[in-house]
C-alpha cells in the first residue's frame, strides 16, 4: 500500500505538470485536443492524491510504522478517533491534507466552470495546478510522508497529548478549508489579469468561493480559540502567538476584499485595489504555512521538523513578483471611472473599513515580524507578545466596531444631512442611553476599563444600526404585503440575502467584541492549595475540594481527577472535576480543565498541581462573557449561510451574462 | 476643524492611549509581573508565563512570589531578568530606541494610509463634480431645474 502511495504521489506531479502546459498551451495555441486532454488532469491529480490519502490513513490506523511519519504521530494505543486525526498532525501528512482539499477545490471548480467562461477558466486551472505542483513537489522531494524506516520498531511514538483533543479532528481540517480555498479567487483573478478579462466576472465566479474560504477560516479562528480554552489551562483563549496571527491576517484581509468588492460590482471602481487584496489574502496564507513549517519565528504551533521555511520563502516571492509585474503591466486595462459623489457616503465608509481591516493585519504582520527585523538591525532577538497587539490593536479595533455600525446605514452615493439625521439619530441616542447607563457600572480607572466601555457602547451603537435596519425593512413589508412580523422579517431576509445575511454576520462580530472586552476586563482567578475539606470563595461561589482519584486509563495514559463541589447561595451549583493526563514518554502533564458555562460566566477549574497527602494546588478562573464569542461565532455561521445561498435571479443574471460573452467572443475550445 | 485633522487626531490619540505606561489595575503585582515576562523553560514555548502551564512556569511564579515578598518592585525583578536572559524575556518591545518603531509603524501606517484614501476620495468627488458640472451644462436647456432638483432629492432618498 505504502509503495502504491508514492508512485501515485509522483503520478498526481506529473500529471499537474501536464496538465498546467496544456492548458496554456491549448488556450494560446488555440487547440482543442490539447484543451481536452487538459481538461482531464484535475480529476487525475486529485485521484492520485485521494489514493496516496488512503494509502497514508490506512498506515495509520493498521499501525504500519515502517513509516517514520506513522511511528512519529502515532501508536498503538491511540484511540483510532485520533489516528485519523493524526494524518494532519505533522508536517508531512498536513502538506498532504493539504493537496488532498486543493485538488478536491481544484475538481469542483473544473465540474463547476468547465461550460462557462472559457476564456477565464482554463488560466484559472492552470494557475491552480501550478500551484499544486509546488506542493506535490514538496511532497514527492522534501518531505515525503511515505519515508521507511528500515527496522520497523513495535510501537510508535505516539501523538503530543496536546493534540489528542476532539478539537483537533475540527480546528485544522476547517483552517485548511478556509486557508486553502483563497487559492480559488486568487487562481480566478491571476486568470483575469492574463486573459485581460477584468471586468467583474471573476468576483461573481468566486464570490461564494471567496465566502466559504472566509466562513472557514473564520470558524478555524473561533474553533483554535476553542481549543486554546479548554486544552491548555490558562483561562485564555487567544496568546497573539505568530501562527495564530498567521491565521487572522488573512481573515482581515479577505474580510476587506468582501466589503470593497461590493463597490466594484455596484459602481465599476477600485479594480486594481480589488485584484490586490485577494492577491494579498492568499501571500498571507503561504505565509502563514511559511511561519508555521520554517521554525524562524517562535510558536507553538511550529512542526517538530520545521525544514521547509526556504521553500515557501521562494514561493511567496515569486507568487508575489509575478502578481506585482501582472497588475503593473495590466494597469491600463483596470482603470475604472473612480467617481464619487460626496465624501459622506457608503462608499467612503467602506473604503475607511478596508483601511481600518488593513491597518490590523499590519500591525499585526508588524508585530510577527518584528523580532527577525530586531535581529536583523540590532542582533538581538526579541519577543512580541500579547501586550503589544492588546496596546496596538485595541484601539483600531474599536474604529472598526464603530465602521460596522456606520457602513451600511449611511447611504449609497450621498449622504446629506437629513438622511444622515434619519438614519443615524437613533442609534446615537441608543449608545447615549447606554453610555450614561454603563457609567455607573463600570469603572474608568484603567486603560482597559476605558477600552471595555467604549466597547459596549460601541456594540449598543452597531446593533441599534442593524435592528433598526431589519426593522425598516420588516416594516415596509408589512405595510404592503399585510404580513405578520414573522413573515415579514423572513421574506425581507429572504429577498435580500446578501444585505440581511451580512447584517446576521455584523451581529455576530459585535458579540464576538462584547464577549471579549467582557473577558479580558472583569475576568478573575484565584489560585489555592488545599487539603480534602477545605473550601475557598471566589465571585459568589463556594467551592470545596473534596478528593483526588487516580484512574489508568489505558496502557500510556494516567488519570489524576480532582472532585470540587461548587456550591451557590447556599445551594449545590456544580460538582467540578479538573484533571491532569500523564502519558507515558511525555515529560509534561496534560491539564482537562472542567468549565462550566453560563451565558454570564465561565466557572473554570484547573488541577494546577497535586501531591501524595492528596492535596492539591486548584486553579479558578471566573471568565465573564466567554459564552458571547462562541454565541457570536455560530452567528456569523449564520449570517453566512444566509448570504451563500443560492439565489436564482442572480444565477439567472449571470447566466444571461455568460452567454452574451461567449457569444461576443468565443474561446478557443468552443472554435 | 478638517477631516485629515480629525482623522490625525484621533490617530495620535489612540496611539498615546496605546504607548502610555499601563496603569496598574487591582489584580497581583504577581500578575504584571506574569504579563510582562515570557516563561523561560527548556521547551522554549514561547508563551507568556501568564499563558504557561509548565513546571517552569509554576517555579518561576513562586520565584517571583517570594521577590516580591522581600521586598522588591515589580521593574526591579523585571531589570534582574532581562539581565540574566536579555531582552528576550520581555513579552513586548520596551518603547524606547530602536524597539520604538514597533509601536509606532503601524500607526505611522494608518496615518498615511487614512491620508491616502482622503486624498483618494476628494479626487474622486472632484471628478464627479466635473463631469456632473459638463453634463448640466449640456442638458440644462432640456430639463427644467425643478425636475433634476426632484431627481436629486429622491436619489439621495434611495436606499439601494
Amino acid at each position: 500500500m505504502n509503495d502504491i502511495g508514492e508512485f501515485t504521489l509522483l503520478v498526481a506531479l506529473a500529471t499537474a505538470i501536464y496538465g498546467c502546459v496544456s492548458y496554456v498551451m491549448a488556450v494560446r495555441g488555440n487547440r482543442i485536443d490539447l484543451y481536452l486532454s487538459a481538461d482531464k488532469t484535475p480529476l487525475i491529480v486529485w485521484g492520485c492524491v485521494l489514493i496516496s490519502s488512503i494509502c497514508l490513513w490506512k498506515a495509520f490506523l493498521t499501525n504500519d510504522f515502517s513509516l517514520q511519519y506513522v511511528w512519529a504521530y502515532s501508536n498503538i494505543e491511540l484511540d483510532t478517533f485520533y489516528k485519523i486525526a493524526s494524518f494532519w498532525g505533522g508536517q508531512k501528512g498536513s502538506l498532504l491534507f493539504w493537496t488532498l482539499l486543493l485538488t478536491t477545490y481544484t475538481v469542483v471548480v473544473h465540474f463547476q466552470n468547465r461550460k462557462t467562461n472559457l476564456r477565464v477558466v482554463p488560466y484559472a486551472m492552470a494557475v491552480l495546478l501550478v500551484i499544486i505542483v509546488f506542493f506535490l513537489f514538496l511532497i514527492n522531494f522534501s518531505t515525503n510522508p511515505f519515508e521507511r524506516i528500515p527496522l520497523p520498531p513495535e510501537d510508535g511514538r505516539g501523538l503530543n497529548p496536546l493534540l489528542q483533543n476532539y478539537w483537533m479532528v475540527i480546528h485544522p481540517p476547517t483552517l485548511y478549508l478556509g486557508y486553502v480555498g483563497f487559492t480559488v479567487p486568487f487562481a480566478f483573478a491571476v486568470a483575469a489579469l492574463i486573459s485581460k478579462n477584468l471586468d467583474d466576472g471573476w468576483i461573481r465566479l468566486t464570490r461564494k468561493w471567496t465566502l466559504i474560504s472566509w466562513f472557514f477560516l473564520c470558524m478555524g479562528n473561533l474553533f483554535g480559540a476553542s481549543w486554546a480554552y479548554v486544552e491548555l489551562g490558562w483561562g485564555g483563549y487567544w496568546a497573539w502567538d505568530p501562527v495564530e496571527n498567521a491565521a487572522f491576517m488573512p481573515l482581515l484581509i479577505a474580510t476587506a476584499f468582501l466589503h470593497s468588492i461590493m463597490i466594484q460590482e455596484k459602481k465599476d471602481m477600485m479594480k486594481v485595489w480589488n485584484m490586490s487584496l485577494i492577491l494579498l489574502t492568499f501571500v498571507m496564507t503561504i505565509f502563514g504555512t511559511f511561519i508555521t513549517r520554517s521554525g524562524l519565528i517562535q510558536s507553538v504551533h511550529t512542526f517538530d521538523e520545521a525544514t521547509l521555511g526556504y521553500y515557501f520563502l521562494a514561493f511567496l516571492f515569486v507568487i508575489l513578483l509575478a502578481c506585482i509585474a501582472l497588475i503593473i503591466s495590466r494597469l491600463p486595462l483596470l482603470k475604472s471611472k473612480n467617481q464619487l459623489d460626496s465624501f459622506l457616503s457608503r462608499e467612503s465608509s467602506f473604503l475607511f473599513n478596508n483601511l481600518v481591516l488593513l491597518g490590523i493585519a499590519f500591525a499585526t504582520f508588524w508585530g510577527t515580524i518584528f523580532p527577525i527585523i530586531s535581529e536583523a538591525v540590532r542582533g538581538i532577538k526579541i519577543t512580541v507578545g500579547p501586550p503589544f497587539y492588546n496596546q496596538v490593536n485595541v484601539p483600531i479595533g474599536l474604529a472598526l466596531l464603530a465602521l460596522i455600525g456606520i457602513g451600511p446605514v449611511i447611504a449609497w452615493r450621498r449622504a446629506t444631512l437629513s438622511n444622515l439625521k434619519k438614519n443615524f439619530l437613533k442609534p446615537l441616542a441608543a449608545a447615549f442611553v447606554a453610555a450614561i447607563a454603563l457609567l455607573p457600572v463600570i469603572p474608568l480607572g484603567s486603560r482597559t476599563e476605558i477600552y471595555t466601555y467604549a466597547t459596549f457602547v460601541l456594540c449598543v451603537f452597531v446593533m441599534a444600526c442593524i435592528i433598526i435596519e431589519f426593522y425598516k425593512g420588516t416594516a415596509s413589508r408589512m405595510g404592503l404585503h399585510e404580513e405578520s412580523v414573522l413573515g415579514a422579517l423572513t421574506t425581507v431576509t429572504w429577498r435580500n440575502k446578501r444585505r440581511y445575511g451580512g447584517y446576521i454576520v455584523h451581529i455576530g462580530v459585535v458579540l464576538i467584541f462584547a464577549g471579549i472586552a467582557g473577558s479580558q476586563a472583569y475576568g478573575t482567578h484565584i489560585e489555592k492549595h488545599l487539603n480534602p475539606g477545605e473550601s475557598f470563595k471566589i465571585r459568589g461561589y463556594d467551592i470545596t475540594y473534596e478528593k483526588l482519584v487516580a484512574i489508568e486509563a489505558t496502557n500510556v495514559k494516567t488519570r489524576i481527577i480532582a472532585q470540587l463541589q461548587v456550591e451557590r447561595n447556599g445551594s449545590h451549583y456544580w460538582t467540578a472535576k479538573p484533571e491532569k493526563e500523564f502519558y507515558k514518554g511525555q515529560n509534561q502533564p496534560v491539564s482537562e480543565v472542567d468549565v462550566l458555562s453560563t451565558w454570564k460566566e465561565d466557572l473554570y477549574m484547573i488541577l494546577a498541581d497535586f501531591r501524595e497527602d492528596e492535596s492539591a494546588t486548584i486553579k479558578v478562573y471566573v471568565n465573564p462573557m466567554v459564552s458571547w464569542m462562541w454565541t457570536g461565532g455560530w452567528i456569523i455561521a449564520f449570517g453566512t449561510m444566509i448570504s451563500m445561498w443560492p439565489d436564482r435571479l442572480e444565477q439567472r443574471r449571470r447566466l444571461e451574462r455568460f452567454r452574451r460573452e461567449e457569444l461576443l467572443f468565443p474561446s478557443p475550445a468552443q472554435e | 476643524m478638517s477631516l485629515s485633522r480629525s482623522i490625525f487626531s484621533i490617530v495620535i490619540a489612540g496611539w498615546l492611549i496605546a504607548c502610555s505606561p499601563a496603569v496598574t489595575f487591582a489584580g497581583s503585582l504577581l500578575q504584571d509581573l506574569e504579563n510582562a515576562l515570557m516563561c523561560k523553560c527548556d521547551d522554549k514555548c514561547g508563551k507568556v508565563l501568564i499563558n504557561c502551564t509548565c513546571s517552569t512556569s509554576d517555579k518561576t511564579r513562586a520565584k517571583f512570589t517570594k521577590m516580591l515578598e522581600s521586598g522588591l518592585t515589580v521593574e526591579q525583578i523585571i531589570k534582574s531578568q532581562v539581565d540574566e536572559y536579555g531582552e528576550t524575556v520581555l513579552s513586548a518591545p520596551t518603547k524606547f530606541g530602536f524597539n520604538l518603531t514597533a509601536w509606532v509603524m503601524p500607526f505611522v501606517a494608518l496615518i498615511a494610509g487614512g491620508v491616502g484614501v482622503k486624498k483618494i476620495i476628494n479626487s474622486w468627488v472632484g471628478k464627479k463634480q466635473m463631469t456632473d458640472t459638463r453634463d448640466e451644462d449640456e442638458i440644462e436647456s432640456a430639463t427644467p431645474g425643478k425636475y433634476s432638483k426632484r431627481l436629486q432629492d429622491e436619489l439621495d432618498g434611495i436606499e439601494l
